[in-house]
Parts: structure tokens; C-alpha cells; sequence
């Protein structure tokens, strides 16, 4: 049983409310951050070697240090509450069942960074949640760990929680910040970066509900133990949120040294495929990563196992590999169609895209009527390698990463499974009502036995 | 601003230029001059803010700085990325630019109606020009356009959305010339749009600024709309004492004979307003919609268009006398017609006989 | 005239509180979304002017942020509204199925109301519950493991709280 940091006390009844959720042992790190300097919990930070849990999986430690502080001017911490990545859902289940755990890691963060103004940044679809969020900052002030002199600390603090309103881009941390100043969620153009210019003009740090989370477990056992969890640059726990066709969908604290045919197919985690079918192909990292095929899913391209971590999912690059992403595992079953799923998703990031710079505006919608029409029989081969194209002269050539979150999953589609492209051109009628099923990639290792 | 110092190294096309720091690489560009400088549809040098969006002038930079020579992992936006001291910028140069920018150019046309021979902005449109610079010929795209209705905004303006690249111009000219802003970006993504949502009329007196702004023809001056041909029509420079606070006064008239057909704001070598010491030289709405007639201004002379688009074609000032070449083909004989269609022509007058006509042959000769 | 309930008028200066002096634009969505509880569930045109007014932003700035989220209704909708996931994750457990079913059921195409004002049909893209799928929001909470039985029971539920 692997070693749980977040999610340790998720099943003890209660450990929403603040009672129980202290008598377990919460806002240790609070206190014992006070007694320290804000210098030093930056260091702590950075030995652990904790990564931004929101996706891109930047060195926190070196995010924060980055930070500009001139004098009189106010510093901010958000926090990205916009989950909205698809296959994404471990945030919620986070500030849900334990709120507190957010609040704790916030305010040694606040402290660490000189906030005394923080926000919570919640997609608005999240209301209740944002319902449980504030009621556990308002338990939080009544015991004294937010507001005026926190724990004699001389430390002041406000915390607050602010609904976003339907829009994928403003988990992007610049979009997420205009929209927190009442505006549409346009990305800015960068430089220059939040920790420069953010909120309102001030610096700010922008991070992951999760990545707030796991400064609670950095600060109360130590940044260097928490970087013995884990493998080469993958310290610490990552929360996957695995869906798809698997048998136990949720979320699991893992230590990113297993591997993912175990995470797939052990009991403890997702338990394997339903009704004993095989596994076609998974995307490991969140919608926007590449999709993998099962034989390069479990194995590398060198034949090593695959493992849960950042290094050992991108192993290959894009040609071979993918990404940790934000931790949204989403698995494929022999039944599912790869061209459907490529156009659902092509679908989402044209409706997410904030319509600001041309080349993700325009060709997100191109993409997405060609692979409609793909999918529907009504396709042509040469639409095979014109999607191809407008994939990438979309990727990297874009205001903020929706353009290479909208390209990325459309080239690895076309990379691995270019022969289901091309049999649904050759077969009109036939896609309309069969399935391509699976070829050479199918799971080489768990053949169902009945 | 020619005390500014000047100390930053940057080399564009393996061109070297020293500039003042802060500037960005497009204006680095724009100060070397021609073909160096990247096109751009949305980045304008009066707006504060504006840029970045339509990724037309994306460039490569192929060493950071002289500090840390790394090139930039992807193409940059080179109206909004500042030059750093011994930085290499490829642009023409680059073998991904024009790759990059062809694929820009496609998304922008993608749901541009290619109807230029009806819309009013042919001749002056930046799209077409980056088009026919940087674009590929045809369209890979198969689908319906994306279409809206035409809107009148205002007495003398129209929007007609479907020609909008959302380039954000007009809404900072609303926002930094104009006390209240009326019109925005409504909607997102593929449906974003250019709108007051109400369909309120915009006004104020610097409104028309926005027709000056738009790079393509979705917002045009209603009173010069489908009057005439951009290109038929005579540039001058001219001003009057113009008594609207913030007004320069100083505007190109565009002549058919003695008649004035629109007024504009002075346009640089870059399609921009013009500035008068360091100031933008916006025209007020009185300038621009009411005051058409020649008398009302001061002509100072023809306009130079340094643009190379049509209205630069012809125009006028370094007038080139065309090479006499049926002349020369003629071993010096200078001939009446062409060919003989004298006899079959109904303009010609067949009485009267070629050799009767003094010199080159004009259709006047025929009437007499 | 439009004007929030005294609560509401608390809540909404609770909120710009929030923000340093003179900031209060950034109270928009909050307010939007009180908004749009109070005033049956869309945003009319002299809502958003009323709350430009209250945040002393120009009305182009409401418009500008209410048509950009998608969770601002522009439009009146039913007093149930069905928010249903289409989204991959979603779609590989057969939200497709249920969209079709709510659709027979109540005999209405998405983005449509039923005649009797009751019932809007929306799909939406992916809203954070890929592992409870096919799912639904349903007012401010979600629905997940949608099958038709349940989608039967929501809309039983919907007709018994009408009356």
C-alpha cells in the first residue's frame, strides 16, 4: 500500500469539518510555519521538489522564488481551483471531502509569499463545493488561523472564494486572472509573467489546489523527506483522477514509482477493464495529452514498464510518449472508437477556445467539422493529412497553451491510430454501425481469459 | 526622440540595427525597413495593448540575448516581445516563419468571405495584401462560412461582422480615445464578435477613428460607402483649424476631380495614423463625416502613399513616365492604331481618314 | 425596477469588500451569478445594466463578460434546467444514450424549452465528474451515474417540486 500524504484521512468521518479535521492533526504546518521564516519555507518547498499539480508540472519552489517584491506594492496567492481538464477531477474531491486541507496548505503558503489578500479561484460549476469551501474558512477564522494576527503571529490573512462561470481557459493561469478581475477570460500575452505583473497589476502566484495541498505534508515532515517519496524528479504523492472504461473510476494518491499496468489492472487502484474486454488505448495525463496506444501505453518504446511518473510517461517524446499532465487517466476500451473521441475532443476545445488569437479560433473549429465528418463516413483520405497540418501550424503558435492542448490530442490520434482514420474513409457506411476494434496495439499482456 | 539612447544590439535578417531598450522586435523591424519587418494585422503602434492576437508577424528568435544566446523554443509575437541586447531575429530568414505565417494567413481568410471585388475596403485592405504576400493561392476549406448580419453603428458607420478579424483595434480606440465605450467583443471563441450587443448607435466624436483603425472592410464610413473605388479616387493632404479638442486637423481628402469623397486621417508607411510630435494624428467625426467640401480645407499637395498595395499603385508624385516600347518595336514609327479595325469600329468614324489625324489617334478625333 | 432583495445588496457589498478600493469590477461574476438566481434564471438586457450600474462599469463590460461564460443564461430558460456532460470521458460511458433519452422524454432538441416552461435541455462540456459519468448539473449540484431510470426519477422529482 503506497504511502498517502493528501488522502490520508479522507475516510475518517468528518474530516470536513474543522473539529475533527484538527484533531487529526490539521494546521500542524501552520503552526509551525509562523515560527519560521518565509525564506525558509520557500526552501523547504524547493527541496521537496514539488511540481505543479495543474498539468504543466513546473517546479513550485522555483515558481515561488521567482516572485517579484517590490516594496508597498501588495503580493497575491490564487489558487486554480478551475478544474476543467477532462478526465480531471481530483481538485474537487479534494476541497469536497477535505477543505481544510486547501486552507492549511493556503496559509503557510500566504505566508511564505507575503499574500495577505488570497483567492480561491472555483469553476462556477463547482457551487456546493464552493458552498463547503466557505464554511470551512469561516471554521477556520472563528479558531484564528485566518484574519487579523494569525496565532499571535503578527500575520495577517484574508481568504476567499470566488466562482468562475463556464470556461476551460481560465484554469490557464493569466486567463484565470483576468477573469478574477471581472473580465472575459482572454489569456494575457506574455511577458510579462504573474509573478511580475498579476492580480491587479501586483505580483502573484498562481497554483493547483493540489499543489497547495501537498505544502502541508512539505512543511510538517520536511521538504527532504518529501522528495524520498517518488523517483528521480518525481517527488511526492500525485492524486490520479482515473475514468473511462475501467472498473473502479476515482481518485488515487499515488508515489510514482508503480507502474501503469499496475495502476490498471491491480484492485487497489482502477481494477481493470469491464466485462473482461481489452484495453485499446489510454490518454494518461488529461484530455490535452497524447492519446497512447495500450502496447506503448504499458511498455516504452525501449520495452521498459511504463511507470506513473512525470520522466517515465513522457518517455519518447510525443512520438512514443505522453504527459503526467494534471492526472486525468482516461482509458479506452477494444469498443471505443478513436476517431469519436478525437472529434469529442476537438469539439471541447473549440468551445472552450477564448476566440482571442487566429490560429487556435479558427482552426479548433476546422478540426473539429473535419473529424465530424471523418467520423460520420463522409470523410476523405486527404483529410487525414490536412488535419495533420492544421494541427500543427496551431501548435506553438498560439497566445496561451489551448492551441497546443487543442493540437496535441489530434496528432496523436492520427499518429498511432492513422489506420482507423483511413478505415473509416474506406468504409462510409461501414463506421457508421461497426467498430474498427483493435490492431497490433492491443494489450500484448492481459488477453482476457474467457 | 532622437535623444533616446540607443543601446541595444538586435539583428534581424542578419541586419543590425541599435536600439533604444524596451522596444519590441516588430518596431526594430519597422525601423530597418521593407521586408524585414513582419506584417501586422492586429498590433497598432498608437494603441496601448493592442497586439499579439492575430499572430501574423511571428518571427523566430534564434539567440535570446548576448547573456544567454539559447534560441526561443517556439515563434514569438514579435509586436509584443521586447529586444534583448544581442538578440538574432529571423524573419525572412527563418525557414519556419513563412511556413507558420502562411498557415495565419489561412486561419484568417478561413471564414473571411473571399468577395473583395464587392467590399468596400479593396484596394486599402491589409488582409489582402497579407494575402497576396504571405498567403497560398486557393482555400482547403470546405465548409460554410461563418456569416452575421450587417449593423449600423451610429450614423456614419457600419460593421459588417463577417469581414471582422478580431483584431480588437476599434475597441481601443473606444476605450483610449473616447470617454465611454459602447461597442465590445461579445461571445467566444469561433463566435466571438465584434458588437454593442444592443445594437446602440456609437456616439462620440472620435468614433470614425475606428473605420481608420480596421485592417479589412468591417467597418466602413457610410458616407463614402460604395461611392467609389479607392483607386479612382485622388489622395491629398489637407488640414483646417479644427476646433474639436484633441482633433490634429490634418487629413487626406480623397478627390474625384474637385469633389471630395472621404476624408481620413494621415496613414504612415505601416497603414497607421500618422503622428504629429510623438501625438497620434486622430481627426475628429466633423473632419472625417461633415466637412466635404475642398474649399472647407487647405490642400497642401498629393498625398504620398508609401504603401504597395493598389492605392499605392499610380500614385502619384514620382510619376514614371512608361517605357515608349511600340515605339521602339516600330523602329520609331509612331503609329495611329494598332491594328486596322478603323473601317470595322463603331467608335471610329471611318470619314474620317487616319492620315488626316496629327499624331496618336484619340477616340475625340473621331467626333468632329 | 430592477433591484436586488436587501440580502442580496448585502451579499454584494460583502463581495466587493473582497477586493482592494476601487476594484469592484472584479465582483462581476459573483454578482452575475446572484443575479441571474434572482431574476428567473437568464440575464435580460436591464439585469446586466442594473448590475453595471451597482459596480459602476459601463454596460458593454457586462455584455462583454455574460456572453463569454457559458454559464450565463442570455436567454429565459425552463425552471429545470439540464445540464448534460457530452464530453470524451463522459461519452465513453454513453452520454450520448442519455442526451437522446432526454430528448424523446421530454420531446425537446438541445438548447430547447418544453411548451409548459418546465424542462431546458443544454449539453454541456466536461464539468469535473469524468469518473461518476454520464452526468448532469442539475441546479447547483451535479447528477452522476445517469441511467434512464434516473433521468425518469429527476424529471418525477422536478414535476412533484412544481406542484
Amino acid at each position: 500500500m503506497a504511502r498517502k500524504l493528501l488522502l490520508e484521512k479522507a475516510h475518517v468521518e468528518g474530516i470536513r469539518h474543522y473539529d475533527v479535521y484538527r484533531r487529526e492533526g490539521g494546521y500542524r504546518s501552520v503552526e509551525k510555519a509562523l515560527k519560521m521564516q518565509p525564506a525558509d519555507i520557500v526552501e523547504e518547498v524547493k527541496k521537496s521538489g514539488l511540481r505543479g499539480r495543474g498539468g504543466a508540472g513546473f517546479p513550485t519552489g522555483m515558481k515561488w522564488s521567482f516572485l517579484a517584491k517590490p516594496d508597498g506594492i501588495p503580493r497575491y496567492l490564487v489558487c486554480n481551483a478551475d478544474e476543467s481538464e477532462p478526465g480531471t477531477f481530483k481538485d474537487r474531491y479534494l476541497m469536497e471531502f477535505i477543505p481544510h486541507i486547501l486552507i492549511e496548505g493556503m496559509i503557510v503558503s500566504s505566508y511564505a509569499l507575503g499574500s495577505n489578500s488570497s483567492y480561491i479561484y472555483i469553476r462556477g460549476e463547482y457551487d456546493w463545493i464552493t458552498d463547503i469551501l466557505e464554511a470551512a474558512i469561516t471554521e477556520a477564522k472563528q479558531n484564528g488561523w485566518l484574519g487579523k494576527n494569525i496565532q499571535g503571529s503578527g500575520f495577517d490573512m484574508e481568504l476567499y472564494v470566488q466562482r468562475g462561470a463556464g470556461a476551460y481557459i481560465c484554469g490557464e493561469e493569466t486567463a484565470l486572472l483576468e477573469s478574477l478581475e471581472g473580465k472575459r477570460g482572454n489569456p494575457r500575452i506574455k511577458p510579462p509573467f504573474p509573478a511580475i505583473k498579476g492580480l491587479w497589476g501586483c505580483p502573484t502566484v498562481v497554483n493547483n489546489v493540489e499543489t497547495l495541498a501537498a505544502v502541508v505534508p512539505i512543511i510538517n515532515e520536511g521538504g527532504d523527506e518529501y522528495a524520498k517519496i517518488g523517483v528521480g524528479r518525481s517527488t511526492g504523492t500525485k492524486l490520479i483522477s482515473a475514468c473511462g472504461n475501467i472498473n473502479k473510476p476515482g481518485i488515487y494518491e499515488i508515489d510514482m514509482t508503480i507502474s501503469v499496468e499496475e495502476f490498471i489492472y491491480s484492485d487497489e487502484y482502477c481494477g481493470g477493464i469491464p466485462n473482461g474486454k481489452k484495453i485499446k488505448a489510454c490518454i494518461p495525463g488529461g484530455s490535452s495529452v497524447p492519446i497512447l496506444p495500450a502496447n506503448l501505453l504499458l511498455t516504452t518504446a525501449k520495452g521498459e514498464k511504463r511507470l506513473m511518473n512525470y520522466e517515465s510517461l513522457s518517455d519518447g517524446g510525443f512520438a512514443t510518449g505522453s504527459m503526467m499532465g494534471s492526472g486525468g487517466f482516461i482509458v479506452l476500451d477494444e469498443d471505443q472508437c478513436v476517431v469519436r473521441h478525437t472529434y469529442s475532443l476537438a469539439r471541447f476545445y473549440r468551445h472552450e477556445s477564448c476566440g482571442q488569437c487566429s490560429p487556435c479560433r479558427e482552426g479548433t473549429g476546422w478540426m473539429e467539422k473535419i473529424l465530424l465528418n471523418i467520423e460520420k463516413g463522409k470523410g476523405k483520405m486527404s483529410d487525414i493529412d490536412l488535419l495533420w497540418d492544421i494541427q500543427s501550424k496551431i501548435e506553438g503558435n498560439t497566445i496561451c497553451p489551448l492551441g497546443d492542448a487543442a493540437a496535441w490530442p489530434v496528432a496523436a490520434a492520427i499518429r498511432h491510430f492513422r489506420d482507423e482514420f483511413e478505415w473509416h474513409v474506406n468504409n462510409p457506411e461501414k463506421c457508421l454501425t461497426e467498430n474498427f476494434g483493435l490492431r497490433h496495439y492491443a494489450d500484448p499482456i492481459h488477453v482476457p481469459t474467457n | 526622440m532622437s535623444d533616446e539612447i540607443k543601446n541595444i544590439k538586435v539583428t534581424i535578417d542578419n541586419i543590425t540595427i541599435d536600439v533604444a531598450p524596451g522596444t519590441t522586435i516588430l518596431n526594430a523591424a519597422r525601423q530597418i525597413g521593407g521586408d524585414v519587418t513582419p506584417p501586422a494585422m492586429c498590433y497598432y503602434s498608437k494603441l496601448e495593448g493592442s497586439g499579439g492576437k492575430c499572430r501574423t508577424c511571428l518571427v523566430e528568435v534564434a539567440a535570446g540575448s548576448a547573456a544567454d544566446p539559447r534560441p526561443m523554443p517556439k515563434l514569438v509575437a514579435s509586436c509584443r516581445t521586447t529586444v534583448m541586447d544581442g538578440m538574432v531575429v529571423k524573419n525572412m530568414t527563418s525557414e519556419k516563419v513563412p511556413d507558420a505565417r502562411a498557415g495565419v494567413v489561412e486561419f484568417l481568410l478561413l471564414n473571411h468571405p473571399l468577395d473583395c471585388p464587392i467590399c468596400d475596403q479593396a484596394g486599402e485592405c491589409h488582409l489582402q495584401d497579407l494575402g497576396y504576400d504571405h498567403g497560398k493561392e486557393g482555400t482547403r476549406y470546405q465548409f460554410a462560412r461563418r456569416t452575421f448580419k450587417k449593423e449600423d453603428i451610429g450614423p456614419y458607420i457600419q460593421l459588417h461582422m463577417t469581414r471582422c478579424i478580431l483584431c480588437y483595434r476599434c475597441t481601443y480606440v473606444a476605450d483610449q480615445l473616447t470617454n465611454k465605450r459602447v461597442h465590445g467583443i461579445v461571445d467566444r471563441g469561433d463566435h466571438a464578435a465584434i458588437s454593442t450587443y444592443i445594437s446602440k448607435a456609437i456616439e462620440n466624436d472620435f468614433s470614425g477613428n475606428m473605420i481608420d483603425v480596421c485592417p479589412v472592410g468591417a467597418l466602413t464610413d457610410k458616407t463614402f460607402r460604395f461611392k467609389n473605388r479607392v483607386w479612382f479616387t485622388k489622395p491629398v493632404d489637407a488640414h483646417r483649424n479644427c476646433t474639436t479638442p484633441g482633433c490634429c486637423g490634418k487629413a487626406t481628402l480623397w478627390l474625384r476631380g474637385d469633389e471630395v469623397f472621404r476624408v481620413t486621417a494621415r496613414k504612415d508607411e505601416w497603414g497607421e495614423v500618422q503622428s504629429y510630435d510623438g501625438k497620434p494624428g486622430w481627426i475628429c467625426n466633423t473632419c472625417r463625416f461633415e466637412t466635404k467640401k475642398t474649399e472647407s480645407w487647405k490642400i497642401e499637395g498629393v498625398t504620398t502613399i508609401s504603401r504597395h498595395s493598389v492605392i499605392g499603385a499610380n500614385k502619384y508624385k514620382t510619376l514614371e513616365m512608361p517605357n515608349e516600347t511600340v515605339k521602339r518595336v516600330m523602329k520609331g514609327v509612331e503609329p495611329k492604331l494598332l491594328m486596322d479595325i478603323h473601317s470595322i469600329s463603331n467608335v471610329n468614324n471611318p470619314d474620317i481618314h487616319l492620315s488626316d489625324i496629327k499624331g496618336p489617334a484619340h477616340s475625340g478625333d473621331f467626333k468632329k | 425596477m430592477i433591484q436586488f432583495k436587501e440580502t442580496s445588496l448585502k451579499k454584494v457589498a460583502e463581495i466587493i469588500a473582497r477586493y482592494p478600493e476601487g476594484k469592484q469590477k472584479s465582483a462581476l461574476l459573483p454578482v452575475l451569478h446572484l443575479a441571474q438566481v434572482e431574476f428567473g434564471g437568464w440575464l435580460d438586457v436591464p439585469v446586466m445594466d442594473y448590475v453595471a450600474t451597482l459596480l459602476k462599469i459601463e454596460p458593454i463590460e457586462v455584455y462583454e463578460v455574460a456572453s463569454f461564460y457559458s454559464m450565463y443564461n442570455l436567454k429565459p430558460v425552463g425552471k429545470f434546467l439540464f445540464e448534460v456532460c457530452q464530453t470524451g470521458p463522459c461519452m465513453l460511458n454513453g452520454s450520448d444514450n442519455i442526451i437522446d433519452y432526454i430528448k424523446q422524454k421530454l420531446n425537446i432538441g438541445v438548447g430547447e424549452t418544453t411548451t409548459d416552461g418546465m424542462f431546458t435541455l443544454k449539453t454541456v462540456e466536461c464539468l469535473g465528474a469524468c469518473g461518476y459519468a454520464p452526468m448532469m448539473q442539475f441546479g447547483k449540484t451535479y447528477r452522476e451515474h445517469l441511467t434512464k431510470e434516473k433521468v425518469d426519477a429527476i424529471i418525477e422529482e422536478c414535476r412533484a417540486k412544481a406542484n
